[in-house]
């Protein structure tokens, strides 16, 4: 371990289930690189990095503070500290949209509620093993369709009327699909009924926290126009989301690691951090 | 094959002991057969523990065996195994765990090879106690006989007065001991008839002296945990929980408080704590553990977290705070303790609105014991205790204040439905919450 002297650039490393995300602050310049995650978190990590920081002009050395989050924190050798997302999700999400009391983040594997204050998490709530309401869900609706990932949103929007699909659960829903586009019905109006089911699962979830306005969306479910849709429809307001969702939780990491660098300078403590090596991904012992 | 995984670390001596009376109880069950013993099958918190003590017949806990089966990692096999004679997943996996292993005891005419401790001896009567709430325990008595033809089974119903916000329990109190009462009586009869002894009804009031003076001598102990940092958190009392739970009414499980007793103190003298850092105290609000996942309770204590006091397996309380009547009969003894026992949060909770009396339990632990919020566990198979955890969580939030709450989740016994890095990354979440939350009220009583 080196111990931080001084420095201007700090990262937010985000390795969710699906996407690896990267945000690099520096002086008055922020830069971010996404990329999937893939089976071995770390190479991706080291993949990702190493794009942000050519982006930056910078190496890894002139980083003062790195923080890790999402599912595969764990697997970033070089960051000096891990933050889970709910915590980083509030940062970012404070940083993006200073109005936004309550967060829901749609990610590939989990949705999420965080309840905030003043940028800081009061409450949060998960959904359970179950995949209906994430990404995953979705995933494999589009997989049984037929149809692109990135394209379910801007398909369900030319839904006549929206299939009714009455399980939430992702192996029966998938089922009723498939029945369903069997005896006739639209895909538009198959994947505007889907969204439809994950808004009603993520609703009753982010429902069990006392949530308050203005509500912000964040992860790569943001993305989705159809399901953003059919979540205003079940909250009965229109939600908030940032410019690009996806680097919420990386972004909240990077600022986390700026501050916590700001408050042990006011202290005049130095905080270890791990050496600048970006080491290949080894699962062996 | 079990799973080889390394030791979970105990904050006291004691927990360390409290295996070997688990152990010993299995046992003492294939002994028992051996000596030509009576055993009988039972369940916990029953209220009959004394009964049986009194009459020499000795306790096969089921439930216990299902446990230890899943702390070892080994309880799929008998799981399986009642699965393939149509026994759901959903149902309680306590039950199907051990109807399992009887089934395959039964076909092999003996315990099955590498069954964990030993197993359990096979039964010559079932005690059945239908607890309220709990339909496994009505139809596991009756399941496990459909495979054990010749045992007989017995089951009692001690019921409690119902909560109520406007009535007094007490107004009904009497008639609900009266007939806890006469359902003792009736298994004193069954015990008598299948063990062919009479009940030595001098002894049985001894063993009833001595279980009061255990739930005293348990609580005084548990009590010292309100100590800051708690020389003993949750974790712990998952072991030490036993001798209470299972040898109720024998000299080694007072004992074993007398000395938990003074290990306690001793730490507590040295100000020595569960973690070196004692960051936050929690309530372990409800829920039975992940048997599998016992070394959770050791990831909150590596993040600063401490449970000095917990729901779970405190079946007990203080004799003089029960408030007893007076009364010669052994029976009503019990029947009076059982009711009180149950009752005892009722007029708190009556006198805050929109309280329930588990509720207010959490709260008095949240206040006694200094704590900043609470965990709750929600056990899939266990439906009868787990499904009001959330209306619990709500209720607190409701009636007393905004206190950060977790509810986890997996199973007692089934490792299927657990995940280790899911449960993990929710307690990090919490701990930053709880971090977040101590920060704001230092932030405050700072002032502007």
């Amino acid at each position: 371990m080196t111990q931080v002297e001084s420095g201007n650039y700090f990262a937010g490393v985000d390795i969710g289930s699906t996407m690896t995300k990267v945000v690099i602050l520096g002086e008055g310049k922020e830069f971010c690189l996404i990329g999937p995650t893939g089976p071995e978190h770390r190479k991706m990590a080291n993949r990702v990095m190493e794009e942000a920081l050519r982006s930056a002009s910078i190496s890894l050395e002139d980083l003062t503070y790195i923080i890790a989050t999402g599912y595969g924190r764990i697997n970033v050798p070089f960051a000096d500290r891990q933050v889970t997302e709910i915590t980083c999700h509030a940062k970012g999400m404070a940083r993006l949209i200073p109005s936004a009391r309550t967060v829901i983040d749609i990610g590939g594997q989990d949705s999420k509620g965080i309840r905030l204050e003043n940028g800081k998490v009061i409450d949060f709530v998960m959904n359970d093993k179950c995949a209906a309401g994430t990404g995953r869900f979705l995933e494999i609706i589009a997989d049984a369709l037929g149809v692109p990932l990135t394209k379910l949103g801007e398909l369900s929007l030319s839904a006549e009327k929206p299939a009714s699909i009455s399980n939430t659960c992702t192996v029966f829903a998938e089922q009723e699909v498939i029945s369903q586009l069997a005896a006739g019905e639209s895909i538009p109006n198959l994947v505007a009924g889907i969204h439809q089911a994950a808004a009603t699962r993520i609703h009753a979830m982010v429902s069990k926290l006392k949530f308050e306005r203005d509500v912000a969306v964040t992860g790569g479910g943001a993305k989705n126009q159809g399901l953003v849709k059919a979540l205003e429809a079940k909250f009965g307001f229109s939600l908030l989301i940032p410019g690009e969702p996806l680097v919420t939780g990386a972004l909240g990491a990077a600022l986390i690691g700026k501050e916590m660098c700001a408050r042990a300078a006011r202290k005049g403590v130095t905080l270890a951090r791990k050496p600048r090596q970006l080491s290949e991904a080894s699962f062996c012992c | 094959m079990s799973e080889i995984r390394k030791p979970r670390a105990l904050a006291t001596q004691a927990a360390g002991k409290a295996g070997k009376f688990g152990r010993a109880n299995l046992a003492a069950t294939l002994k028992a057969k051996e000596e030509g013993k009576k055993v009988a099958y039972m369940y916990i918190n029953n209220g009959q523990d004394e009964i049986v003590r009194a009459m020499d017949i000795v306790p096969a806990w089921s439930e216990n065996f299902a446990g230890v089966c899943s702390a070892k990692r080994d309880a799929e096999k008998f799981l399986q195994k009642a699965e393939a004679e149509n026994f759901s997943r959903s149902l309680c996996t306590y039950a199907t765990c051990t109807i399992g292993f009887d089934i395959w005891r039964e076909e092999l005419g003996e315990i099955p090879p590498n069954t964990p401790w030993g197993g359990m001896g096979r039964p010559d009567m079932i005690i059945g106690s239908a607890q309220q709430l709990c339909d496994p325990r009505i139809k596991w008595p009756q399941a496990t006989q459909h495979y054990l033809r010749d045992v007989p089974v017995w089951m009692g119903t001690m019921y409690y007065p119902p909560w109520d916000q406007i009535s007094d329990h007490r107004d009904q109190e009497e008639l609900y001991v009266k007939y806890a009462t006469e359902e003792l009586r009736a298994l004193v009869r069954f015990c008598e008839q299948h063990t062919g002894k009479k009940m030595d009804w001098d002894r049985l009031e001894a063993i009833v002296n001595l279980s009061d003076r255990t739930w005293d001598v348990f609580i005084d102990t548990y009590e010292l945990r309100m100590a800051i940092p708690t020389p003993m958190d949750t974790g712990d009392a998952m072991n030490t929980m036993v001798p209470l739970t299972f040898n109720l009414g024998t000299q080694e499980a007072y004992d074993f408080y007398k000395e938990l007793y003074d290990e306690l103190k001793e730490k507590i003298a040295l100000k020595k704590g569960v973690t070196e850092n004692e960051k936050y105290r929690l309530v372990w609000g409800a829920g039975l553990p992940s048997w599998f996942a016992l070394s959770d309770f050791q990831y909150f204590n590596d993040k600063g977290a401490v449970f000095p006091v917990e729901t779970t397996y405190r079946n007990a309380e203080k004799i003089e705070r029960l408030d007893l009547p007076k009364t010669n009969d052994p029976l009503e003894h019990i029947a009076w303790r059982w009711v009180r026992i149950w009752t005892h949060w009722y007029d708190k909770a009556r006198k805050r609105p929109g309280s329930l009396p588990k509720v207010e339990r959490i709260i008095e632990y949240l206040e006694d014991y200094h704590c900043d919020g609470v965990v709750f566990h929600c056990a899939y198979s266990c439906r009868s205790w787990h499904a009001g955890i959330i209306q619990q969580e709500q209720v607190l939030k409701k009636a007393y204040g905004d206190v950060p709450t977790l509810i986890m989740e997996g199973d007692i016994v089934d490792i299927s439905s657990y995940n280790e890095v899911d449960t993990h990354n929710r307690i990090d979440a919490f701990m930053e919450t709880l971090g977040a939350m101590k920060r704001k009220e230092r932030a405050n009583s700072a002032g502007p």
